[in-house]
């Protein structure tokens, strides 16, 4: 006889009222804790991620401190978007990059393989929401040293617009706290964004055109929107704000901290409402390609 | 009431025809020839609770594409499924926890990491409950023998024990209908039959559905009391072992011992001789010319010993599936 038997399992799970419900943060931070242990085991490459992702920024940064701002003392004609509030706006780029990145770029720039190779099978047997399990299931630590660049950068540029000696910027906590709400929203317009591409690949089969795009896609939202302006400017301006809103996603949460509210145009005030709307559209619309999308998963290979 | 009910159940693909030569795949971006693959025709089949059904096929036969059918992996182009009350491709979540598919050509253990962070995430996203947790992973970590492994990066395995790994991973939350594909596939004599021991211990034990497909007959032979033999999408058969050489063997082996100083007489206008080691014939004969050939056999050589016997299974199941390797228009 042995020791082991099998027991026919009387409670199972789903008829015991106690058992635990799907708590998807608890998952979160198991992903989170597997990513750094596996990052962890890769010591050196970890190194160099951090590493190249910090120097990178210091070069972006040395770019505009060395090169632009040697020629201008501000982006765009009276836009209000001096050095050290440019500055802010870098910085407000960087977090919302850094937090894309970390979180959601690896997973989505995986989704691709997954199709290729057919292992996205395993996303579909897991009793738990299947784009939650895929847009979390990596987190890129590396990534997150944008997010300690962008912060460094932010509270110096922060310190100097609060400084200034003409019209210095009032922060108060209402401020801190739009900023965080707004930082989010752009976070989850770019996510939707992503998810829905990555999306694409469970039709095409493939798809590893991610990268390219959120270079494309990045390089539009790096700079304040009253610099597209003109014959193709303003319509560009208006197709990245309302059809593919990408303009709104740095520029709202950073005017909220460089930008004197009072100084507002009608304009940017209506971004204030328009952007939570548009990040909600965005994750239901990139809700709805990614679940029909995978009525059409194919499962490649036995 | 049966676990799995399974009504005119067809998948097809459209596949892009990919014509050789760098013009053909320069034409190809323009203009596609597709081909429409019936995966799976019409498939029916019940499946009552407890038992241990083996897919028999030959490679593209449809048996992997049925397994993900049931798992909702993908979704039928016909006909439709009910196992344990749900269907499958609605991936309710209440289904996903109640089964399990292990696939043996894929791999869903993180491969940088030991196996047991696999199986903590399975536990959060499962559900289980921390003690009977515990008492699941001891007990499959006991009979698959897999205790020392836990610990250790599931790249630093070999295939045979990361097979293991895949069962105890998919049995974590105690499912009640389990798919297999191909469990043991690539793996060594040893590490086949050990799977094949748990497998028939745990099915035993807990009486939990299960449908295996593989290409060893020795996995269908130790396990299934049932086998369905599917070629073409199709059903071909569905019984016991046994029955499929009464079925599609038409022929007995037949071994004659001659005595000492007997010559065989033109024995091949009986049937076909495959073995002459005098004193010994073996010989191949249809059924129905059994008796006949027997009667005129004994008539005119002394026989010490005669044995009539059917055909080796595996000899009767690839002549089978080679019958039905010839392609057929689609």
């Amino acid at each position: 006889m042995r020791k082991s038997q099998i027991r026919n399992p009387k409670h199972r799970t789903e008829n015991c009222p106690l058992s635990p419900r799907l708590n998807y943060f608890r998952i979160f931070l198991t992903f989170a804790r597997n990513s750094i242990v596996r990052d962890m085991t890769f010591r050196a490459n970890f190194l160099i991620d951090c590493l190249s992702t910090i120097t990178w920024s210091l070069m972006d940064l040395g770019f505009y401190i060395f090169v632009v701002f040697r020629q201008t003392s501000q982006i765009g004609r009276d836009t209000g978007w001096g050095e050290w509030e440019f500055y802010t706006f870098l910085a407000t780029t960087k977090l919302i990059n850094g937090l894309v990145q970390a979180f959601f770029m690896p997973n989505c720039e995986e989704v691709s393989e997954l199709v290729r190779s057919g292992n996205f099978d395993f996303a579909l047997l897991k009793p738990i929401d299947t784009q939650f399990l895929v847009s979390l299931r990596k987190i890129d630590w590396p990534a997150l040293s944008h997010i300690g660049v962008g912060g460094i950068l932010l509270s110096i540029s922060l310190w100097h617009i609060t400084q200034r000696e003409i019209d210095p910027a009032q922060l108060t906590l209402l401020t801190g706290v739009a900023y965080i709400f707004y930082i989010l929203c752009g976070v989850a317009i770019l996510y939707s964004l992503m998810i829905s591409l990555a999306a694409t690949s469970i039709w095409l089969g493939r798809n590893e055109s991610l990268y390219d795009f959120w270079f494309y896609i990045t390089n539009f939202s790096r700079y304040p929107m009253e610099i597209y302006s003109g014959d193709v400017g303003t319509p560009l301006r208006w197709i990245c704000t309302f059809i593919i809103p990408v303009l709104i996603v740095v520029n709202v949460p950073a005017r909220i901290l460089a930008q004197p509210l009072a100084a507002e145009t009608p304009e940017a005030r209506f971004l204030l409402f328009f952007t939570p709307a548009a990040a909600v559209a965005c994750l239901a619309i990139s809700r709805w390609v990614f679940y029909r999308a995978l009525r059409s998963y194919r499962s490649a290979s036995s | 009431m049966p676990v799995i009910e399974i009504e005119n159940l067809s998948k097809s693909y459209r596949v892009y025809q990919k014509q050789e030569g760098l013009l053909a795949s320069v034409t190809g971006l323009f203009r596609r020839e597709h081909k429409d693959v019936h995966a799976v025709r019409e498939v029916n089949l019940t499946v009552e609770k407890g038992e241990f059904v083996a897919f028999l096929g030959p490679n593209g036969a449809g048996k992997t594409t049925t397994l993900k059918l049931l798992s909702g992996i993908i979704y039928p182009s016909g006909g439709t499924a009910r196992v344990m009350g749900h269907v499958p491709w609605e991936r309710e979540i209440a289904y996903r926890r109640r089964f399990a598919l292990v696939m043996g050509q894929k791999n869903q253990l993180w491969w940088d990491l030991p196996a047991l962070e696999s199986f903590r995430l399975h536990q959060q996203i499962y559900r289980i409950e921390p003690q009977q947790y515990q008492e699941t992973l001891d007990e499959l970590s006991e009979l698959l023998d897999i205790g020392r492994l836990l610990r250790q990066p599931v790249r630093d395995l070999s295939l045979g024990e990361r097979m293991k790994m895949e069962l105890a991973a998919a049995l974590l939350h105690s499912p009640d209908v389990l798919f297999l594909d191909e469990p043991t596939i690539g793996l060594d004599v040893v590490a086949q039959h050990r799977i094949q021991q748990f497998l028939k211990k745990y099915q035993a034990q807990r009486q939990v559905t299960i449908l295996l497909s593989s290409h060893y007959m020795k996995d269908v032979a130790a396990l299934c009391q049932r086998v369905v033999i599917i070629t073409h999408g199709e059903i071909k058969f569905d019984g016991s072992l046994s029955g499929i050489v009464d079925r599609f063997s038409g022929q007995k082996l037949i071994t004659l011992q001659l005595a000492g100083d007997e010559t065989p007489k033109n024995l091949a206008r009986f049937g076909q001789v495959i073995e002459e080691q005098l004193p010994k014939v073996k010989l191949r004969i249809d059924k129905a010319n059994v008796p006949a050939a027997l009667t005129e056999i004994l008539a005119q050589h002394t026989v010490e010993d005669i044995v009539v016997e059917d055909p080796p299974l595996e000899e009767v199941i690839a002549d089978l599936f080679s019958q039905v390797q010839t392609p057929v228009a689609t």
